[in-house]
């Protein structure tokens, strides 16, 4: 009987992890070169692109280039998704209509790809120094008017911030200001917070997991995933008053993110 | 309110309004490259060290100097110490 019960389940697993290794290696393949395709492609576009979008929508050129980022996300997504399934909640198209302060926990680099799932693409990211070192993305980055929190003075990004929301545009923040390396929610910082309440907006935080078994920080190789993308109820801002309002906000966005996770890891 | 229980008060307030590890909160720790505490997260220090001793260090020079928890824990004592004579 122990000799049945071993080969019944000894060769499915080896099949198993065969699969899992295959899928590995294709990954590694398809994906880096589609995106370097994708990404040369985008490049060599970028200036008819710009024009025709101009003519067509006659939106600023901060908007468009969000636009093409949020497409360049989704396109990211559909090259991945052999490997990766996704899974998008609470998500509210009425979003795109009102200026809202998004704050997300942070995995892998791959964050700010698989938020392209989110209906909202008029979304103006924060984001420390060194991503806006990167020669190939920089550019992009700076056009789409993305600000870099490590590098400006508080006073401008609380004036730059102010402009975004009073335009109706909305800020994306992750508020551990750097990647979880063991998948835990680590500290968060108050200027999210802050900014929100000082421009009257609303917090929707944003959970996802999946992301660091694709690419966590410090490894080469890329895996395949699920990958939930949850949003959380927005959070009226008025609520919280006072010097240390934005450290009660703070404290209120982080434990029902903690809540969300603890259910979707589960 | 003796000095052992200011430092016992100022770093519970970090531990508790910015979720720093207790286990971390030593006298030679740096604010910023052991804590991880930013610009912002002095501003708001300020503010919560003023409500819980009720003494005034927004305006204090020597809030400027601080790089330590150490730092911190002497400048509190000594406004306290200001505060009751």
């Amino acid at each position: 009987m122990r000799a049945n019960s071993h080969e019944a389940v000894g060769p499915p697993y080896l099949e198993r992890r065969t699969v899992s290794a295959l899928m590995i290696v294709l990954m590694n393949i398809w994906v880096p070169l589609l995106m370097v395709i994708d990404t040369v492609i985008g490049i060599v576009l970028f200036p008819v692109g710009l024009l025709v979008w101009r003519l067509v929508t006659r939106w600023p050129l901060a908007r468009i280039m969000r636009h093409f980022i949020w497409i360049y996300g989704r396109v990211w997504m559909w090259i991945v998704s052999p490997f990766v399934r996704f899974r998008l909640a609470g998500a509210d198209r009425e979003w795109a209509r009102r200026p809202i302060m998004y704050v997300a926990n942070h995995l892998s680099f791959v964050d700010i790809f698989c938020l392209s799932a989110m209906p909202v693409f008029d979304v103006v990211i924060c984001l420390r120094s060194w991503p806006f070192r990167m020669v190939w993305f920089a550019p992009f980055m700076r056009l789409a008017e993305y600000l870099d929190l490590e590098s400006l003075p508080w006073d401008e990004i609380v004036a730059r911030s102010k402009g975004v929301f009073s335009a109706g545009r909305s800020m994306l923040v992750f508020p551990e200001g750097h990647r979880s390396r063991d998948g835990r929610l680590g500290r968060f910082h108050s200027g999210a917070f802050k900014l929100a309440l000082q421009s009257s907006v609303p917090i929707v935080p944003i959970c996802i997991t999946g992301t660091d078994r694709i690419s966590p920080p410090a490894r080469r190789w890329l895996e395949p995933s699920r990958v939930s993308i949850e949003c959380l109820e927005p959070i009226a801002p008025e609520q919280f008053e006072g010097d240390l309002g934005h450290i009660e906000l703070r404290r209120t966005v982080k434990q029902r993110m903690e809540a969300c996770l603890a259910r979707l890891s589960a | 309110m003796t000095d052992e229980k200011v430092i016992e008060v100022v770093n519970q307030s970090l531990a508790e309004e910015f979720e720093v590890d207790p286990e971390t909160l030593k006298p030679e720790s740096h604010l910023i490259e052991d804590l991880g505490f930013d610009s912002l997260d002095f501003v708001d220090m300020v503010v919560v060290l003023q409500e819980a001793f009720g003494v005034m260090l927004r305006e204090e020079p020597r809030v400027r100097e601080v790089r330590t928890l150490g730092d911190l824990h002497r400048l509190v004592i000594d406004k306290k110490r200001e505060l009751e004579l």
